[in-house]
């Protein structure tokens, strides 16, 4: 295997870092959280460089690239919290429709992307479960389309999606449809993540027409593909938050004096800082490796993106803590920007399964003698 | 960043992996157990001295030290297929993995053809010689004195945890040989024959068992050894033991990675049949294990690749760390796992696998207790993370 960056990968790596690290600064988010400001010049900005279509096909309307390149740059947009609707939209609701075999149904709804069109997909219920063989939303077949009935739970920027990519139980096995958010009634609710839209999706009553249901064979099995490739974003994701959280923890400890010495010179902390370190790695390796079995269509995806989310859920654990205990006090405060990584990082474990439900999918899968 | 190595890459491993089968010793000529690092069986001689004459033994060397000139992914690709079938290339490792490289990157002609090539061939083995019982973690601080007199090095002191020394025919022996220089700058590197008089060499039994014989105390009492025995300059020993101590590092994770993804096959294996699948805290334990062994990889492959390129892989530096305490919490973990079940515990005379170098554990104890050797030896896990920390993260010392 060749496991490293190649260097056009490279270049858009750091060119990720600089640009979202200047276009998407802790003051963007305060503004955001506060409501004094609003993420629209950021997500413009995202849009003019390509990355939301980055992975699609040129076929329909998009970059062209693979799920490494989108990878790199998920996770420079974790590195900065992104607040905008982009990993929903490249890596929840892009792979839905993918999976459609009538192209122009890919172009009809991946081509808006490439120009600011947003998306999601829904599947939980109001369990916090995303599981495709369980979906809390129903349809039944009318006279030239479906009326859908039941509320999707824990849909990421359901509020300002564009399109909602739905699987719904029907009579005869499930379909795969795509609703306009307008027609859907959708509440954003509170959730500790303050730049994260988490939305409750009511579909009750929703009809839309046949040309919105999607050409999959099996519509559970193209929610399952996709919900890996959100599993994967969402790890990427993560990775970059506990990046930055770390990069910033690590820094005080080069800056801060107790003692009349700087506090990582005390053993205590740097073998803290070398835990989440290797934690980190560990997690950013998986998720590539994950990334890279999507771009390359092996089977060993469903595993891989497994072991990367459940890595990425360790990684944040021990990030979350160890760091704010570096920073002492002063990570207690509002004013330190510390919490807004680590509020994206510890939400981005808990949506699309935690580390325990993923480790479980790893242990059976593997006990079963998967090859890794 | 892609899955697979290319066609050329993969057909050098197909060529080795069918001379390996075509050239392995089968299992009943490899009855006659090792019983310490440096003791090679005739099989074992026999089996290093095939590889060596068919470049096979070191593929990186030229042919004259039993390679072929490889390049850096064909020896890793060597490495690879060795690790992954869990076959030793020699039963002496710290001689084929050290030694030989030191002396082959700092020794004259007349030590290579003296020490290199007979050792290279399995006619003769060999010991490090560096821990002392107060240089530990702190080697610079190790004592054991060299004094030139005349033509001859007289040695003085001691040295412990020196593997395999009471069956070697020589030991690398790091020595202070200017008290009054900075402590890492008055060490020197000497080659010491064991028969040499004032040589007393003591094994001791390991917490496996008293018959555990690997471990040695050295005394050196005036020891008399010829100044040509000096590996590299006088006062570079630290040089020295840097570069052994880096030798094949870039692949060494292979090992490790190759312990972790044994222990997954075999606790599936020890569980088969059971209703272990259906224990939710054992399946979550079980998927750490697993998705460690596969990261150890992933970092692993990062770092060759970063190598090939010339770029500095700041991930090597945890992969020692990272798998070596994860190989222990799974132990540890199984023989819990397993209840009274895990209590088992055969004999040391008891069967060993065909060519494995360290998998001739003969219980889950056994197992865990070796998995100390990856914690404490060549870089206990705690200085290993000051090193980490200061070094990689730019942590103050």
């Amino acid at each position: 295997m060749d496991f490293e960056l190649d260097e056009d990968q490279i270049a858009l790596q750091s060119a990720a870092a600089e640009i979202l690290q200047k276009e998407c600064p802790p003051s963007l988010l305060r503004a955001v959280i506060d409501g004094k400001g609003v993420d629209d010049d950021l997500w413009q900005t995202l849009v003019g460089l390509d990355w939301p279509a980055l992975a699609i096909d040129p076929d329909a309307g998009g970059s062209g690239a693979t799920a490494v390149e989108l990878g790199l740059v998920i996770e420079q947009l974790g590195y900065v919290a992104d607040p905008t609707p982009f990993l929903a939209t490249a890596t929840q609701f892009a792979p839905v429709i993918e999976a459609s075999s009538d192209a122009e149904q890919r172009r009809r709804f991946l081509g808006p992307i490439a120009t600011g069109g947003t998306g999601t997909l829904a599947v939980a219920g109001p369990t916090g479960r995303w599981d495709p063989a369980d979906p809390p939303v129903s349809a039944e077949r009318t006279s030239g389309g479906v009326r859908l009935s039941g509320r999707a739970s824990f849909v990421i920027d359901g509020d300002r999606a564009d399109e909602i990519a739905v699987l719904a139980a029907t009579d005869s096995g499930p379909l795969a449809v795509v609703v306009p958010r307008a027609d859907a009634t959708v509440t954003r609710e509170p959730a500790f993540d303050l730049t994260m839209h988490v939305t409750t999706v009511d579909l009750t009553g929703v009809t839309v027409p046949d040309d919105r249901v999607l050409a999959v064979d099996d519509p559970t099995a193209a929610f399952t593909a996709a919900l890996e490739s959100a599993v994967t974003g969402l790890s990427l994701m993560t990775v970059g938050a506990c990046q930055r959280a770390f990069d910033m923890a690590l820094a005080y400890t080069k800056e801060r004096h107790q003692f009349d010495v700087p506090i990582g010179s005390f053993q205590a902390l740097k073998h803290k800082a070398v835990d989440m370190y290797t934690l980190i790695e560990r997690a950013r390796a998986l998720g590539l490796f994950a990334a890279l079995c999507i771009a390359e269509g092996d089977p060993r995806r469903p595993l891989a993106a497994a072991m990367a989310k459940a890595a990425a859920g360790d990684a944040q654990h021990l990030v979350f803590k160890h760091t704010v205990q570096f920073f002492g006090g002063i990570g207690f405060t509002w004013e330190n920007d510390l919490h807004l990584y680590l509020r994206r990082a510890k939400a981005a474990e808990l949506i699309f399964g935690g580390a325990a439900h993923h480790r479980a999918i790893v242990g059976r899968h593997v006990l079963s003698g998967a090859d890794l | 960043m892609k899955l697979t190595f290319d066609a050329e890459t993969e057909s050098f491993r197909q060529t080795f992996v069918d001379w390996l089968e075509a050239n392995m010793p089968p299992e009943a000529a490899t009855t006659e157990r090792p019983s310490s690092t440096a003791d090679l069986p005739q099989w074992a001689r026999d089996w290093q001295r095939t590889q060596f004459d068919a470049g096979w033994l070191v593929p990186g060397n030229p042919p004259e030290y039993g390679g072929q000139n490889a390049t850096l992914i064909q020896q890793f690709i060597h490495n690879e297929v060795l690790a992954t079938r869990h076959v030793a290339d020699s039963f002496n490792p710290q001689a084929l993995g050290i030694i030989v490289p030191s002396i082959l990157t700092f020794g004259t002609e007349e030590q290579k053809e003296r020490w290199a090539i007979p050792i290279l061939r399995g006619e003769l083995t060999a010991a490090l010689g560096m821990s002392e019982p107060n240089a530990g973690s702190d080697l610079a601080g190790l004592r054991t004195k060299a004094v030139l007199d005349g033509e001859e090095f007289v040695l003085n002191g001691q040295k412990v945890w020196t593997s395999g020394a009471h069956d070697a025919d020589v030991i690398l022996t790091f020595v202070r040989t200017d008290p009054d220089a900075p402590k890492h700058k008055g060490i020197s590197c000497i080659l010491v024959p064991t028969d040499t008089e004032g040589v007393t060499r003591r094994p001791f039994g390991s917490y496996i068992s008293p018959e555990d014989l690997d471990f040695n105390e050295v005394f050196f009492d005036d020891a008399r050894v010829p100044a040509e025995n000096l590996l590299g300059p006088l006062n570079a020993g630290w040089k020295v033991a840097n570069g052994s101590l880096g030798h094949e590092r870039a692949m060494l994770w292979l090992n490790y990675s190759a312990a972790l993804d044994r222990f997954v096959d075999e606790f599936r294996n020890a569980v088969a049949g059971t209703d272990a699948a259906d224990d939710d805290r054992l399946v979550d334990w079980y998927g750490s294990v697993a998705i460690d062994a596969q990261a150890v990889k992933l970092l692993g492959y990062r770092t060759l690749a970063k190598t090939r390129r010339g770029m500095i892989p700041t991930e090597q530096s945890i992969l020692k760390l990272f798998s070596s305490e994860s190989n222990q919490d799974a132990h540890a973990r199984a023989i819990e796992e397993l209840g009274a079940l895990g209590l088992d515990h055969e004999t040391l005379s008891g069967p060993f696998r065909h060519l494995h170098l360290d998998g001739y554990m003969n219980s889950w104890f056994d197992g865990y207790l070796r998995t100390f050797a990856g914690t404490i030896a060549g870089g206990t896990s705690e200085i290993q993370r000051n090193i980490v920390a200061e070094r990689v993260l730019g942590m103050p010392r």
